[in-house]
């Protein structure tokens, strides 16, 4: 396929022609109650073709490798075809030209382990939740790995192949009682081998607690809260609240947004730090090159709380006057490249936790996520569960705990920034422009942030 | 050898379900035409049931062996399959219309000029926005077959509009969207999208301080899902069965308000996720979920009906309305088009009404928190004040909060006299609603 990709890219009478083939290989495996829902394991592979004609990208997604050459010339009619309405034209910041190989690493590849072991790896997770109590009704383990394996070539010389290992595991207990269910989860995802998924037996027993606790737990009191954020929620908060700002493509055609973007602007406390890094060794959201072909950088978004840098594709930096990040990714060979997280999180401070309680009369200890989304300057987040904080220790369980603000605002409500620091790869994943689920890890220590609106009844 | 015919030399049963998916889409991004795209992509999947047990394997471009290899693998260390594939004598429902030949003759250049036209109606009105539209057609061919003799085939089209408005001042970012899915050329009516798009701008143009406390909140149909979720959930024969959804062992309870009537209609022409016959073959019908309040079924895929001793509704799909679908998964119990039965009065005699509360057009954080008990807490990410029977403004920084099963068992005001479709595959009218608490900076 090699020859094939580089020779269709040199033939192409396109501005720019880039071309990509993904060979995916996965399984899965999933538990819900006593029911096996999901044994599998399979292949596949497709290709997406993209072309650039006077500033106008052309765009052709298939499964059949034969017509390769008639897609370069399809991306490049329909290039033509959107170029007739182009008032503004796209154009690529150079890089050079590369020629590169990468292969992720494990210990224990995946692609080796027998689909049996995969299956008594999760029943074992599963039945540690369903004995944990005779409160939980229902439980869920999903268990997911693929290798990605793709290579792309481009016009103008460069030429990638690389293997990106995955592998996810959430396990999930739903407890009931007198018509009231709550859930408990834990996930963690790598970009590693079989071991990372192995020894999760106390994270499964937490979960499985947790939503059994959770039965007794208050709803949270609606209102306004000093609240700190566990590493988990708070490496959430950044990724969505603040990290989807920084995505150039999104300040492209926003000339409003980009004044208020402008690198140089103090978004926060001197001691807050937040990093997009394209490699931290067997994290998930590892580019090593993404998928325009551009190495990996470690990019600061904001130092010292100044903001610093923005992430790129090849298209924003050169409309932006910056220099291409490696951001440009795609979730797989039936999408085109935008501009996505990697890693992202805020770098550890100089608090313990219990310094960050001090002081707080009444407040919330928010952790862990079930979810984020942001509407530009607007987020919202639900916490898996909470503590409320009394007179400077944390307190009986909360739940329900959904937290909203403006971006701009909590970051400036930022006053501590603990030592600890956790990075979490969840076996989620990170949606944006149709493209879901994208791997990405996010990562913080504690963080104490005033003035937070929480929902609640 | 045909595929099926190679996966019964060592399974005594499969199931083969193709999927050919092309077409071609425009996006706008900036008010400004950013890509054309085509796509050709086709997709199989295999069960077999070996040994007795069920296996599952997905392939695009791979050979038929190593699908059959694959699936078989699976089987192997899987579990009893609780059902059987669909078989000859199985009934054939009655033909759904899903195909438009005329869908195939739109140009991209008619997409473009749709975008283009959309671009130039909004910033009219409203020049500051910034304005994306995305703009797709095309068919997907679909193919069931089993060893059992089940053969099934049918084109369905699709043509697809959304457009979204982003207005962006500093201190003050908002934006609204509006989103059109249809199967047959002529039901695009791009006049009403954008009249949708344009009367939330004009709302929106002021803000106002949002109602506080339990004030009545009125769902536009974009807002219904908040309601909605849940209950998708929960009526899925795979969560009652499960006992994770809270309507466990209530069917023929009333559950909700005598108004209330749900059905699940896989048969409307022309619908969104209207079709002949599900991902595993079974003919999609009409089933009601919910009527005058009371539950009155639930829906199931093959899998799901045997495990609970029903019979599958034909919901075997992949993917649900969430997303998340196609050949890749293995399908699932989930629902087709959701039809909320509507009442009387138009969206302005309900705002009238109300007299003053928060009109709710969309959320952020759908479907996150515990979406299994009915709870919701989301974000009001489009959402306007309303004082003495009249939109005042759009709110900010507002949460509402609440239990869809309360909700729609205690706290329905009215359902309002006209459905729309959102979000998909949703027909449903306005709903005005109390006991949703609402929470503002």
């Amino acid at each position: 396929m090699e020859d094939r990709l580089r020779e269709a890219v040199a033939q192409s009478r396109a501005d720019y022609t880039e071309a990509r083939w993904e060979q995916v290989t996965r399984s899965r495996v999933a538990f819900q109650r006593d029911q096996l829902m999901a044994l599998e394991s399979g292949e596949e592979a497709g290709g997406i073709v993209r072309c650039l004609v006077r500033g106008a990208w052309g765009i052709a997604v298939f499964t059949d490798p034969e017509e390769l050459p008639r897609k370069v010339a399809e991306a490049t009619e329909l290039a033509r075809t959107a170029a007739r309405h182009v008032a503004d034209p796209v154009a690529l910041a150079p890089v050079e030209p590369v020629e590169a190989r990468w292969q992720g690493e494990v210990r224990r590849d995946f692609r080796g382990v027998p689909l049996e072991e995969k299956r008594r790896l999760a029943e074992g997770y599963n039945k540690l939740l369903r004995e944990h109590s005779p409160l939980i009704a229902s439980t869920s383990v999903r268990y997911t790995d693929s290798w990605r394996t793709t290579i792309y070539a481009n016009s103008e010389g460069t030429y990638v192949e690389q293997g990106i290992p995955d592998v996810t595991l959430m396990v999930a207990a739903v407890a009931r009682k007198n018509g009231d269910i709550q859930q408990g989860f834990e996930s963690v995802g790598y970009a590693a081998g079989f071991e990372a998924v192995l020894g999760k037996e106390e994270q499964a027993l937490k979960a499985a607690q947790r939503a059994v606790d959770l039965l007794s737990a208050k709803p949270v009191r609606g209102g306004t809260y000093t609240v700190i954020l566990d590493p988990d929620l708070a490496g959430v908060f950044i990724h969505e609240a603040f990290g989807h700002i920084c995505e150039a493509d999104f300040l492209l055609k926003n000339e409003p947004m980009r004044k208020v973007m402008q690198l140089g602007t103090p978004f926060g406390v001197t001691s807050l730090n937040v990093v997009d890094d394209g490699y931290r060794p067997g994290e998930r959201g590892n580019t090593p090159y993404d998928d325009e072909g551009v190495p990996w950088t470690k990019a600061y978004l904001i130092k010292n709380g100044v903001l610093t840098g923005l992430m790129h594709s090849r298209a924003t930096a050169h409309k932006m006057g910056a220099k291409p990040t490696g951001n440009a990714r795609a979730v797989s060979w039936e999408h085109e490249p935008i501009v996505r997280m990697r890693n992202t999180y805020i770098e550890p401070g100089t608090v313990t936790l219990e310094e960050m309680l001090q002081g707080i009369e009444r407040g919330l200890y928010a952790c862990s996520a079930f979810g984020g989304q942001t509407m530009f300057e607007q987020f919202t987040f639900s916490a898996a569960y909470g503590h409320e904080i009394v007179n400077g220790k944390i307190g009986p369980m909360v739940r329900d705990v959904v937290l909203t603000g403006n971006v701009f605002h909590t970051l400036q409500n930022i006053e501590m920034i603990g030592r600890d620091f956790k990075l979490e790869g969840s076996a989620g994943g990170c949606g944006k422009g149709g493209q879901w689920p994208l791997p990405t890890t996010t990562g913080a220590p504690h963080v104490r942030v005033r003035n937070v609106t929480v929902g609640g009844r | 050898m045909d595929i099926l015919r190679k996966a019964v030399q060592k399974a005594e049963a499969a199931e083969l379900y193709e999927e050919l998916r092309e077409g071609v889409a425009v996006k706008f991004h900036g008010g400004e035409i950013e890509s054309v795209s085509s796509v050709a992509v086709r997709g199989r999947a295999l069960r077999v049931i070996a040994g007795g047990r069920l296996g599952f394997a997905s392939t695009a471009g791979g050979t038929d062996a190593a699908l059959v290899e694959s699936a078989l693998l699976a089987a192997s260390h899987g579990d009893r399959a609780p059902f059987r594939f669909l078989g000859e004598g199985d009934g054939r429902g009655p033909s759904v219309p899903v195909l438009d030949p005329a869908v195939g003759k739109i140009a991209v250049e008619d997409l473009i000029a749709w975008g283009e036209d959309a671009v130039r109606r909004i910033r009219e009105e409203f020049p500051e926005l910034v304005v994306d539209a995305l703009l797709e057609r095309g068919t997907v061919d679909v193919s069931v077959r089993t060893t059992e003799g089940a053969e099934r085939a049918e084109s369905r089209s699709y043509v697809s509009m959304t457009v979204e408005a982003e207005q962006v001042r500093q201190g003050d970012i908002w934006s609204v969207y509006a989103s059109r899915l249809v199967r047959r050329a002529t039901d695009l009516d791009r006049d009403a999208l954008l009249a949708d798009l344009v009367r939330e701008l004009r709302w929106g143009r002021k803000i106002a301080p949002p109602p506080t406390g339990a004030p009545p909140v009125l769902f536009l149909p974009t807002g219904t899902p908040v309601l909605l979720l849940p209950l998708m959930v929960g009526l899925s024969g795979l969560s009652v069965f499960l006992g994770t959804s809270p309507l466990t062992g209530r069917l023929g309870e009333t559950a909700f308000d005598e108004r209330f009537s749900l059905s699940d209609d896989g048969t409307l022409p022309f619908a969104p996720r209207s079709r002949t016959f599900d991902d595993e073959g079974v003919p999609a019908g009409k089933l009601p979920l919910v009527e005058n309040g009371v539950i009155s079924g639930f829906y199931y895929d093959l899998r799901a009906a045997a495990l609970a001793n029903a019979a599958s509704t034909g919901n075997g799909i992949k993917g649900s309305l969430l997303g998340g679908g196609g050949f890749r998964v293995p399908p699932g119990p989930a629902s087709r088009n959701l039809v909320i039965a509507p009442g009387e009065g138009t969206l302005d005699d309900l705002i009238q009404q109300m007299g003053e509360g928060l009109i709710v057009a969309g959320v952020l954080g759908l479907g996150q928190g515990n979406i299994q008990s009915g709870a919701f807490s989301n974000n009001v990410g489009v959402g306007f004040a309303v004082k003495g029977g009249q939109v005042v403004g759009r709110v900010k920084n507002t949460m509402i909060a609440g239990n869809a099963y309360d909700v729609l068992k205690d706290g329905i005001r009215a359902i309002g006299g006209r459905a729309e479709w959102t979000f998909g595959a949703l027909h449903v009218p306005p709903v005005l609603t109390t006991g949703v608490r609402v929470v503002a900076q």
